[in-house]
């Protein structure tokens, strides 16, 4: 799905990616690990070519991103307010969203319903526009507008940081069955060390812009990262 | 940029100077058989409406973002007098000082003696003080209700038709009560009441809303709005339907917005009786570029800045950058059309406005949309829609005109050697054509332009994200 070659980006000459190679095949669900400024974000926003690469390329689909618009079409991601068009209400959003990608009001609404328990009653109807909406109901409007694209692909930067403790549980159970029924292939990023190893299958594990290790998820992997960010 | 202002604000000034001192002599030349202190005075009201207007576009708030210093241990009081003061700081605020007091040291001086001088200066120093603060009250008030702008406009309107139609005569009224003050120096107490009236007013007002923030959030319940008759137009119209709803549900493009509506009126300065016997078609068409390209130059200049807060979001969604920047061209074609068919009203004036404005609207739709959105995929600074717009009044300043120069500029490269050669209609036939030229090109443009967001669209995306 996704190939990184030697990829590369610096700030003012502070490195902040800098990845020789990394594969990632179709139907995976990885997870992205690091303490700030290990680059996660910055990586995310390479694959969505929001951000120029000083070297290498990212492949999607086998096709460089930079340059090249296909992957819009397949790929979904969600990963700050910079996302969201906050003067608008959430049904507009989304209405919106789904007419990009040449979805019918139907088909937008049927997804909004499997997403009622998730939304808890305070994204739909609710006379308000996202931007009047708190930072984790925003969160939620994100993530639903990107189940509306049916992504091949989907990029989620720190989902769960905002998001109450029962939305964080119905977000695992719902990224769990995106990817084990619709084979979608999911990058996540967090923070929260027992929710990634809980859903991922395989963890890459950043520090100042590399992969410094990248393990299959076992019993032991908890610990083990446990173990590399203990102060 | 900074440069080219700070010498048009040098220029002005000099040439201010001179012409106050030298206003007398003027005068005896131009109206020999009349009394220069009374023309002069005659004159002295209309510069202050003049002014108004002026001020109206050009003055800028003071701005402060008050949040971080509510909590800090400094009284209102205090944060008021700070606005207030900071304001002060304005060449408008010198232009009536240097262009009246000479004329008062060099005139009223030697004929009614030193008190009718000062209490003459007392006056001008007054009345820049009092239209200074109520223009910043205004202002205010405009940003928190669009009709204010509307009321501003047409009072003014009403002024200089009353007096264009003889139903008044600003001249004699401002001769009548500054030759009084120069007789009873006394009554400049008036004018200097008016000056307190307004800072007083203008502080209450600030004080008063110096919460404003917080209560003009939460309110009425949003509706969500579906325009169907953008539908037709495909992503085209979903693009421009975030516009629209751009431009309704935020109060800086709103403004700037209701600043376009506004500048319509504009047409009365330029298409004047004189000017269209005379034949000046150059005024004519400058005039009629601006007019209906006014859209163009409010929200063109931010063009992509708008979209600033989710142009991430943008940039990967899904639709190509061609389609992007044609939604851009299809969203000023249409509002330019509307704006075409309105202004044709100035038709009454004369046929052949009609025809010049019809020569400029294609103009404005072929070139000056191409112009607009290359300087937007080479503007990097963001603009953020959530900070209310009540300290804040960036986008209609003095760079709003800056950017039409440009723009009237290249007008004036197609017209002029066609209007020099052969003779101005040549020049307004080849604007005319010259637009539908690039009408008919705009695919062309609209790939070249692509291209151009493609280059840059990650410096955008840095400067956007940086804010």
């Amino acid at each position: 799905m996704i190939t990184l070659n030697n990829i590369g980006k610096a700030y003012n000459g502070k490195i902040v990616v800098d990845i020789a190679a990394c594969n990632i095949a179709e139907g995976e669900l990885v997870g992205l690990v690091g303490n700030n400024g290990a680059g996660k974000t910055t990586l995310f926003r390479l694959l969505l070519d929001l951000v120029r690469a000083d070297r290498g390329e990212v492949l999607s689909k086998g096709v460089n991103v930079a340059g090249n618009e296909n992957w819009k079409q397949f790929t979904a991601a969600y990963l700050d307010e910079g996302f969201l068009i906050t003067y608008l209400t959430p049904e507009e959003y989304f209405y919106f969203i789904g007419k990009l990608h040449n979805r019918t009001k139907a088909d937008v609404d049927e997804t909004l319903k499997s997403l009622e328990t998730f939304f808890d009653g305070a994204i739909l109807q609710n006379g308000k526009y996202i931007r009047d909406l708190s930072k984790g109901n925003q969160f939620k409007v994100g993530i639903a507008s990107c189940l509306i694209q049916n992504p091949q692909l989907l990029i989620l930067d720190e989902p769960f940081a905002n998001l109450d403790p029962s939305s964080q549980m119905r977000l695992i159970k719902m990224l769990r069955e995106l990817n084990e029924q619709k084979r979608i292939t999911i990058l996540i990023s967090s923070h929260d060390l027992n929710h990634i190893t809980d859903i991922c299958k395989r963890i890459l594990l950043m520090e100042k812009g590399k992969i410094i290790n990248d393990l299959p998820v076992s019993a032991d992997t908890l610990t083990e990262l446990e173990n590399y960010f203990k102060v | 940029m900074q440069i080219f202002m700070a010498f048009i604000i040098v220029y002005l000034l000099a040439t201010a100077i001179v012409l106050g001192f030298s206003v007398s002599t003027i005068i005896n030349k131009a109206f020999p058989n009349q009394d220069p202190e009374k023309v002069f005075c005659g004159f002295i009201l209309y510069y202050f409406l003049f002014d108004m207007l002026f001020r109206f576009l050009w003055q800028e708030l003071p701005t402060l973002s008050i949040q971080p210093y509510l909590a800090q241990n400094i009284q209102r009081k205090q944060l008021t007098r700070f606005l207030n003061i900071r304001s002060l700081f304005t060449f408008l605020n010198l232009l009536p000082i240097l262009l009246f007091i000479p004329f008062a040291v060099s005139s009223i001086f030697q004929t009614d003696g030193s008190a009718a001088a000062i209490a003459f200066i007392i006056c001008i120093i007054s009345l820049t003080c009092f239209n200074h603060f109520t223009i910043l009250f205004i202002k205010r008030k405009t940003i928190i209700n669009g009709w204010w702008l509307v009321a501003f406009f047409v009072t003014i309107a009403l002024c200089m038709a009353g007096d264009y139609f003889n139903v008044f005569s600003v001249s004699a009224i401002s001769s009548t009560v500054f030759l009084h003050i120069l007789k009873t120096p006394l009554l400049c107490i008036i004018p200097i009441a008016l000056a307190f009236f307004s800072v007083v007013n203008n502080t209450r007002f600030l004080k008063q809303n110096l919460y404003l923030e917080e209560l003009s959030s939460a309110s009425a319940k949003k509706e969500s709005a579906n325009y169907t008759w953008l539908n037709r137009f495909g992503i085209y119209g979903e693009l421009i339907g975030l516009d629209l709803k751009l431009i309704l549900r935020n109060k800086r493009p709103r403004s700037a917005a209701l600043m376009s509506v506004a500048l319509l009126f504009y047409g009365f300065l330029f298409y004047k009786p004189e000017t269209i016997e005379q034949g000046q078609y150059g005024v004519l068409l400058l005039g009629a570029t601006f007019v209906t390209g006014i859209f163009i130059i409010t929200y063109g200049q931010f063009l992509f800045a708008w979209h600033g807060n989710f142009f991430d979001g943008l940039m990967a969604g899904n639709f190509t950058l061609q389609q992007y920047i044609k939604s851009r061209f299809l969203l000023f074609a249409g509002v330019g059309t509307i704006t075409f068919m309105l202004v044709s009203f100035y038709g009454f004036m004369s046929w052949k406005i009609l025809i010049i404005q019809l020569a400029a609207y294609l103009y404005n739709t072929g070139f000056n949309t191409v112009l607009s959105i290359y300087f937007a995929t080479r503007s990097y600074k963001g603009l953020d829609l959530s900070k209310s717009a009540s300290f804040n009044y960036q986008g209609t300043g003095a760079a709003q005109w800056i950017y039409g120069l440009v723009f009237m500029l290249f007008g004036a490269i197609v017209y002029l050697p066609f209007a020099l050669l052969f003779n101005a209609w040549a020049g307004v036939i080849a604007i005319g054509l010259f637009g539908l030229v690039n009408i008919l090109l705009q695919d062309w443009w609209v790939q070249i332009l692509a291209n151009q967001l493609m280059q840059r669209k990650h410096k955008i995306l840095e400067g956007f994200r940086e804010k």
